[in-house]
C-alpha cells in the first residue's frame, strides 16, 4: 500500500513539473532574461518610446509583451508579425463579433483593424486613429460631406456615429444600427407627444420605416427630410394616397400598384400604357415603387437608388457582366505595362449607371425599351460611325446572315459587351468580317 | 444401377450451376429491360438538332422582331410577328413549311404571347393593350379573354398565358400578383396567389399532369404547384450559373422542363423535378443560333419552335436523344 502511495506522489509529482515547465516555456518561449522583454525591443526601436507616451497604450505594448504579436527572430508575415495581419487581432479579441450579427463592419470582416487602431498607442480611447466622426468619415466620405453640409443637422451624428452604430458588429440591426431602425429612432423620439403626432397628420406611423422619409444624418429640408419629396409629402395631403388617419387601415393606399399614381401622373401613365411595350414592373403589384420612393428620396425622381443599382437589382445578369468586363479590362491593362489596348470592353454609359441613354425607362415603341427603333441612329448620339468605318450600313442593306435584318451597328457590336475588345462578339476583327465575308475565311 | 455417391454430387453441383447461370441470365435480362427505358427517354440526353427557319409570308414579306409562337399536332404552327403587328399561319408536316397566311385582326397589335386550344382556336396576348384575345380557328376575331367572374381586384395585368389539354386558361395577372385559372369559355374558376419571396414572374405553363409551373426572371428560379394545390413553391434552386435572364418557360409531352434564356440565347433543360438537365443552343445570328429568343413550343412529335426575336425570324429544331 505504502509502495504504492510512494509512485502516486512520484507520479503526481512529475506532472507538476511538466506542467509548470510548459507554462513557464510558453511565458518565456524565446528565454529571455529576467526583465529583458519590452525593454530589450526598445533598445534598438527607439523611436517607440515617444509613441508609448499617448495616453492609451495597447496592452501587451505596456506590459513589454512585443513578443505576443511580434516574433523576434523571423516570420513569414510582415513586421515579423507572428500571424497573418488581418488574423492576429483575433487572437486575443476573438469576441469581436458577435454569434449571428445581423450585420458586419467590412473592415472587421477583412480583419483590417489597423484601420481604425494603431496597434501600439494612440491619443484615442480604444487606441483609434482618429477621434470621434473623423475616423469614420475617412472612409465614409460621402456621408461626412453630406453631414458638412447638411442645413438641418440630427444631434446624434454631432455626437458621433457610436450613438446609432456598433463599430464592429451588430445583432440587432442592418447598417450596423445598434437596434432595428424604427427602435432606434423611437427611443428618442416619443411618439406618443401630442408634436410627434401633428407632424405626422395623426397617421400611426410609430412602427413605420422613418429612414422612407428621414435623413437620418441630416438633410437640407426641415424635419430632415431628404432633398426631394413627393409633392402630397411636402403639402402634407396624406390623403391624397392613404386612406384618412382616423380609419382602422389608415395607411393602406386608396389604391394598388400604378391605379394609385395615375390619380395625378395621367399624362405620364397614359403616354406609358399607349406604348407599345412596357416595361413590366410599372404594371405589377409594386407597380411606381418598385423604382420610386412615395414619400421622398436623396435621389433626383424619388429613385429608390442610383441607376446602375436600381437597374441592377433585376438585370443582376447584365451588371454581373459588366463588373466581370470592367475587371478583366482592369486587368488586361495592368498587364500591358503601360502599353495602351485599343478599344473598350465596357459600354461607358452602364459603367456609369446611365442605362437611360439608350432605354426608357417606363415603355417604349422599340424593342428592349429602346429609345430609337434605329441602333444607328441610337448610337449616333453619341458614336460618329462615320468616323470609325465605311461599312455600308441602314435600313436598305441587307445583313447577309439574315434577309430580314439589316446592318447596323449591333450587327458587329453588343451594347453590353462580350468580353472583347470593341465591344465584338469575336476574339479578332478577322473573325468577325468572316461571319460575313466569307471568301476571306482562312 | 444405382449412381454412386460422387456421381449424385457432381450431379447435384451441375444443376446448382444450371439454375446460378439461369438466375444470373434472368438478372441481366432484368436490368436490360429496366435500364432500356431510362437510357431511351432520360432528358439528359435531349439535343437540338436545327431544321430550318421561317423567314416570310406567304407573299414574301419580312418577318419583325417576332415573339410570340405556337403550335399543335394537327401541324399547325401560329407565329406572333410582333414588329408587324399580325399573326401568321403555317403548316409544317413532314419537316415541310406551307403557307404563311396573314392573320390580320383590327383589335390586336403587337402579339407577344400565343396558344392555341383543342378546338384549333387562336388565343393572343396583345403586349400593348395587355389583353388576351380568342380568335376563331379561320382566324376572325371572336372575343377577349376577360376572366369573367372574377373576384376583387377586378384588374388583372396578363404577362403571359398558357392553355392546357382540357383547354383551361391560365393567366399570369403580375398586376394582382396570382395566377388565374379559366375555364375553356374564360369564366373564373379560381386563383392561385404567387408564393411571398419572388422576384417577377416573366412566363408560366402547366404540364400534362396539370403542374402549375412559374419562371422568376430576376431569381432565375422556377416554382411549381401540383394540380388542385394553391400553394406555390420553389422546384428549383436559383439557375443563375446556367443562365441570365429565363423569360419562357413550356414543357414537352414527358414532363421535361424547357426554360428561354433570353439575354443568353440559349435554352436550359430541366427534369421533372427541376434537376438541371442541360443546356443548349448559343447566342448568335447564323441559323441555328438564337438572338434574344421569346417564346418557345413543343409538339407532340418534337418539333420545338422558337421565336427567335432578335433574328426576325422563327427557328424550327427536332428533339434528339
Amino acid at each position: 500500500m505504502i509502495l504504492r502511495l510512494k509512485w502516486f506522489f512520484l507520479f503526481m509529482g512529475l506532472i507538476l513539473v511538466l506542467v509548470f515547465s510548459a507554462a513557464y516555456g510558453q511565458q518565456n518561449k524565446f528565454k529571455l532574461k529576467p526583465g529583458a522583454q519590452g525593454k530589450l525591443c526598445l533598445e534598438c526601436h527607439d523611436a517607440f518610446k515617444e509613441k508609448l507616451k499617448n495616453p492609451f497604450v495597447h496592452t501587451p505594448v505596456k506590459t513589454g509583451e512585443c513578443t505576443e504579436c511580434h516574433h523576434p527572430h523571423a516570420s513569414s508575415h510582415g513586421k515579423l508579425l507572428d500571424e497573418d495581419p488581418n488574423k492576429i487581432c483575433n487572437k486575443c479579441h476573438e469576441g469581436i463579433v458577435p454569434k449571428n450579427p445581423k450585420s458586419i463592419h467590412k473592415v472587421v470582416m477583412e480583419g483590417n483593424c489597423v484601420k481604425c487602431h494603431d496597434p501600439h498607442a494612440s491619443k484615442n480611447k480604444f487606441v483609434l486613429l482618429k477621434a470621434g466622426n473623423e475616423l469614420c468619415f475617412d472612409c465614409h466620405k460621402n456621408i461626412g460631406n453630406a453631414v458638412t453640409k447638411a442645413k438641418f443637422k440630427h444631434s446624434p451624428v454631432e455626437k458621433g456615429c457610436v450613438g446609432c452604430h456598433e463599430p464592429h458588429a451588430s445583432t440587432k440591426g442592418k447598417k450596423l444600427l445598434k437596434n432595428d431602425l424604427t427602435a432606434l429612432c423611437v427611443s428618442c423620439h416619443k411618439t406618443d407627444q401630442p408634436n410627434f403626432s401633428k407632424q405626422h397628420m395623426n397617421y400611426p406611423v410609430a412602427k413605420s420605416d422613418c429612414s422612407s422619409c428621414h435623413d437620418a444624418h441630416g438633410s437640407n429640408r426641415a424635419g430632415i427630410l431628404f432633398d426631394n419629396v413627393h409633392t402630397p409629402v411636402a403639402n402634407k395631403t396624406c390623403t391624397q394616397c392613404h386612406e384618412t388617419s382616423t380609419s382602422p387601415d389608415a395607411l393602406k393606399t386608396k389604391k394598388a400598384g400604378f391605379e394609385l399614381c395615375r390619380g395625378c401622373h395621367s399624362t405620364m401613365m397614359n403616354d406609358t400604357f399607349n406604348k407599345n411595350r412596357i416595361h413590366w414592373p410599372v404594371a405589377d403589384k409594386v407597380g411606381c415603387l418598385n423604382c420610386h420612393e412615395p414619400h421622398a428620396s436623396p435621389q433626383k425622381k424619388l429613385l429608390t437608388g442610383d441607376m446602375k443599382t436600381l437597374c441592377g437589382k433585376c438585370h443582376i445578369d447584365t451588371m454581373a457582366t459588366q463588373e466581370k468586363l470592367a475587371e478583366k479590362e482592369k486587368q488586361e491593362n495592368a498587364a500591358a505595362k503601360g502599353r495602351v489596348i485599343k478599344g473598350a470592353m465596357t459600354h461607358n454609359p452602364i459603367q456609369e449607371g446611365n442605362c437611360e441613354g439608350c432605354h426608357f425607362s417606363h415603355a417604349s415603341d422599340n424593342a428592349f425599351l429602346l429609345k430609337q427603333a434605329s441602333t444607328v441612329k441610337l448610337c449616333e448620339a453619341c458614336h460618329d460611325w462615320s468616323k470609325h468605318t465605311n461599312h455600308p450600313m441602314g435600313e436598305k442593306i441587307i445583313d447577309s446572315r439574315n434577309k430580314n435584318i439589316t446592318m447596323q451597328c449591333l450587327s458587329c457590336h453588343r451594347s453590353h459587351g462580350t468580353g472583347y475588345r470593341y465591344l465584338v462578339p469575336f476574339p479578332t476583327v478577322t473573325d468577325l468580317c468572316t461571319q460575313c465575308h466569307k471568301q476571306y475565311k482562312r | 444401377m444405382k449412381p454412386s455417391k460422387q456421381h449424385s454430387a457432381k450431379g447435384i453441383a451441375h444443376s446448382v450451376r444450371i439454375k446460378a447461370r439461369k438466375v444470373t441470365a434472368f438478372i441481366f435480362l432484368m436490368l436490360a429491360i429496366l435500364s432500356f427505358p431510362i437510357k431511351t427517354f432520360s432528358a439528359e440526353t435531349v439535343k437540338f438538332r436545327y431544321l430550318q427557319s421561317v423567314y416570310f409570308d406567304d407573299k414574301g414579306g419580312g418577318l419583325k422582331q417576332p415573339e410570340g409562337v405556337a403550335c399543335n399536332e394537327k401541324s399547325l404552327l401560329v407565329v406572333g410577328d410582333t414588329g408587324n403587328d399580325r399573326l401568321l399561319r403555317y403548316s409544317y408536316q413532314d419537316r415541310s413549311l406551307k403557307a404563311g397566311t396573314e392573320i390580320k385582326v383590327q383589335q390586336l397589335s403587337n402579339p407577344i404571347r400565343l396558344q392555341i386550344n383543342s378546338k384549333g382556336e387562336i388565343f393572343a396576348l396583345d403586349g400593348k393593350k395587355r389583353r388576351i384575345l380568342r380568335l376563331n380557328p379561320d382566324g376572325t376575331f371572336k372575343g377577349y379573354v376577360d376572366a369573367e367572374g372574377i373576384p376583387s381586384p377586378s384588374t388583372f395585368v396578363p404577362r403571359s398565358f398558357k392553355i392546357d389539354r382540357n383547354n383551361n386558361i391560365y393567366i399570369l395577372d403580375v398586376f394582382s400578383a396570382r395566377v388565374l385559372v379559366l375555364n375553356a369559355d374564360g369564366k373564373y374558376q379560381k386563383q392561385i396567389p404567387f408564393p411571398k419571396d419572388y422576384g417577377f414572374f416573366s412566363d408560366l405553363s402547366v404540364d400534362s399532369k396539370g403542374t402549375l409551373l412559374l419562371v422568376d426572371c430576376i431569381k432565375a428560379m422556377v416554382f411549381s404547384a401540383t394540380k388542385d394545390s394553391n400553394n406555390v413553391s420553389p422546384l428549383t434552386k436559383n439557375l443563375r450559373e446556367y443562365l441570365n435572364f429565363p423569360t419562357s418557360i413550356t414543357t414537352d409531352n414527358r414532363g421535361t422542363i424547357f426554360v428561354v434564356d433570353e439575354n443568353g440565347g440559349g435554352i436550359v433543360i430541366l427534369g421533372q423535378d427541376g434537376s438541371f438537365q442541360g443546356r443548349q443552343l448559343n447566342m448568335g445570328w447564323n441559323e441555328g443560333l438564337l438572338y434574344f429568343p421569346s417564346q418557345m413550343c413543343i409538339n407532340d412529335k418534337g418539333e420545338v419552335f422558337i421565336a427567335d426575336r432578335g433574328n426576325s425570324r422563327v427557328q424550327i429544331f427536332t428533339l434528339v436523344k
